[in-house]
C-alpha cells in the first residue's frame, strides 16, 4: 500500500513538475500579463440568447421538418462545434475569474484560509460542470443535452418534493408523538 | 563501470556547479542549496573513503549521511518558500497552513501505524524509512508548487532552476526507492544513481548565473481582502447561473 503511493506521489510529482516547466507556470510572468498561449479571449461572454438557441430543439424540429438527412447532419455538426466553443469560452471565463483573483489576493496579508479555499473549491466544481459538459456535447451533441437538463430538473424536483412529503410525515408522526 | 561513471560525472558537476555559485556570487544567494551540494560532494568522498577502507562501518555511515541529505534537503524547500513567497504574504499565508495540515496528516498517519502496530519501527529498514520520509517530501513540494501556480508567482530562472531540479530529483528518488532492490544492481539501481545527475544538470543549465526574480507590483494591495473575495464569488456564481441558465433553456 504505502509502496503503491509513493510510486503515485512520485509520478505526479514529475507530471506536475513536466507541466509546470512546459506551460510556463513558474516563469517569469510581469504583472498584468496578457493571456497564456493557447487562452481565448474572455472579455464579454455570449449573449445569452445566442447561448440559450444553440441548446434548444426549436431550430432542430425545423430542420427535420425538411426531411433531408443532409441538412440534419451538417446541422448538427455545426451546432456541436458552436457549443463545444461557448463551452471552451465559458471555462476560459472561469479561469480568467480566478486568475484575477489570485494576482488581486497573494500580496494581501489579510488572506483567509477558509475563504480562499471556498473559493477553490467553486472554481473546480465549475470546472468540472464544463468538462462534464463537454464530454456531453462530444457524446450526445448540444440539442439533447437540453432535454437532459430538463428531466435532471423535473427529477430534482420530485426529489425534493418527495423530500417535503417526508419531512410533513416525520413533523406530523412527531407531533402525534408527544401528544400521546 | 556505470556506477564509477555516474559517481565521477556527479563530482565533476558538483564542483562545476560550485564554482559557477562562487564566480556569479549565487552562494550567498542561495547559501542552503550551495550548502546542500557542498555537503553531497563531500559526503560522496567521505563514503568513498569509508568504502575502501571499512566495508562494515560503509553502511552505518552511508545512511546516516542520507538521513542529514534528506534534512538538508527539507531546508532547501524551505529556502525556496521564503525566497519566493518574500514579497507575497498572502500566498505564504496559504502555503504555511497547507503545508501545516499535510504535517499533522503525516504525523497522525505514522502515529496511526505505530499504535496498530509497535513492532513496526523496529521491523521497518532504513530504505523503507527514506522511502516515507522522502514521500511526504515530495508531497510538500507537489502542494508548494501547486500554490506557486495558482497565485501566478513570478519565478526568476535560478529558483526555477533549483525548484524544478529538487523536485525532479526527489520525484525519481521516491519511484526508484519502491523498486530498487536491497542487494544487488539492477535498473533501479542506475536510475536511482542517475536521478541526481539530471538534477545536477538542470541546476548547472539554471544557475549558470545570477537572474533577478521579478518584483512584485502592489497595485491592488490597498483593496480589502474581503472585499475582493466577494467579487469573485460573486462573478463565480454568476457564471455557474450562465451555465444553468445556458443548459437548462
Amino acid at each position: 500500500m504505502m509502496e503503491f503511493a509513493s510510486v503515485i506521489t512520485g509520478a505526479v510529482l514529475l507530471l506536475l513538475l513536466t507541466a509546470a516547466a512546459l506551460r510556463g507556470w513558474l516563469a517569469s510572468r510581469p504583472w498584468g500579463a496578457g493571456p497564456a498561449a493557447g487562452e481565448e479571449d474572455t472579455s464579454e461572454p455570449c449573449p445569452e440568447e445566442l447561448v440559450s438557441r444553440v441548446f434548444s430543439r426549436a431550430d432542430w424540429e425545423f430542420v427535420r421538418g425538411l426531411k433531408a438527412g443532409g441538412i440534419e447532419r451538417l446541422f448538427e455538426q455545426e451546432r456541436k462545434k458552436v457549443a463545444l466553443v461557448w463551452v471552451r469560452q465559458t471555462s476560459a471565463l472561469i479561469r480568467k475569474v480566478i486568475s484575477e483573483h489570485a494576482r488581486a489576493v497573494r500580496q494581501n496579508e489579510n488572506l483567509e484560509f477558509s475563504t480562499e479555499i471556498n473559493i477553490f473549491a467553486q472554481f473546480l466544481m465549475l470546472m468540472a460542470v464544463c468538462g462534464i459538459l463537454s464530454a456531453a456535447i462530444q457524446l450526445a451533441g448540444p440539442l439533447w443535452l437540453g432535454g437532459l437538463a430538463s428531466v435532471a430538473q423535473r427529477l430534482s424536483q420530485r426529489v425534493s418534493k418527495l423530500q417535503e412529503t417526508f419531512q410533513t410525515v416525520g413533523l406530523t408522526n412527531a407531533g402525534e408523538a408527544k401528544s400521546a | 563501470m556505470l556506477s564509477q561513471s555516474i559517481w565521477w560525472s556527479s563530482i565533476v558537476l558538483e564542483v562545476f556547479l560550485l564554482t559557477r555559485g562562487v564566480s556569479g556570487r549565487l552562494l550567498f544567494r542561495y547559501p542552503v542549496f550551495y550548502g546542500y551540494i557542498s555537503f553531497v560532494l563531500a559526503q560522496s568522498i567521505f563514503r568513498s573513503f569509508v568504502h575502501r577502507w571499512s566495508e562494515e562501518l560503509y553502511s552505518s555511515v552511508y545512511w546516516t549521511t542520507e538521513f542529514l541529505g534528506l534534512i538538508l534537503g527539507c531546508w532547501i524547500v524551505f529556502e525556496i518558500y521564503r525566497v519566493a513567497l518574500a514579497a507575497y504574504p498572502g500566498t505564504a499565508k496559504m502555503a504555511r497552513k497547507i503545508l501545516l495540515f499535510l504535517f499533522v496528516l503525516a504525523l497522525a498517519k505514522a502515529a496511526a501505524a505505530l499504535w496498530s502496530d509497535p513492532h513496526l519501527l523496529a521491523e521497518t529498514t532504513a530504505l523503507q524509512m527514506e522511502r516515507a520520509l522522502r514521500t511526504v517530501q515530495a508531497i510538500a513540494i507537489v502542494a508548494l508548487v501547486s500554490v506557486f501556480a495558482s497565485y501566478s508567482i513570478p519565478f526568476g530562472r535560478n529558483l526555477r532552476g533549483i525548484l524544478l531540479g529538487y523536485g525532479l530529483f526527489i520525484g525519481e528518488r521516491v519511484i526508484c526507492l519502491t523498486f530498487v532492490p536491497v542487494a544487488g544492481k539492477d535498473f533501479w539501481f542506475y536510475a536511482y544513481s542517475a536521478s541526481y545527475l539530471v538534477a545536477l544538470s538542470l541546476w548547472l543549465g539554471h544557475l549558470w548565473s545570477y537572474q533577478e526574480i521579478p518584483e512584485a507590483e502592489s497595485s491592488q494591495l490597498e483593496r480589502e481582502y474581503q472585499m475582493i473575495a466577494t467579487a469573485t464569488q460573486r462573478r463565480l456564481q454568476e457564471a455557474r447561473g450562465y451555465l444553468r441558465k445556458a443548459v437548462g433553456s
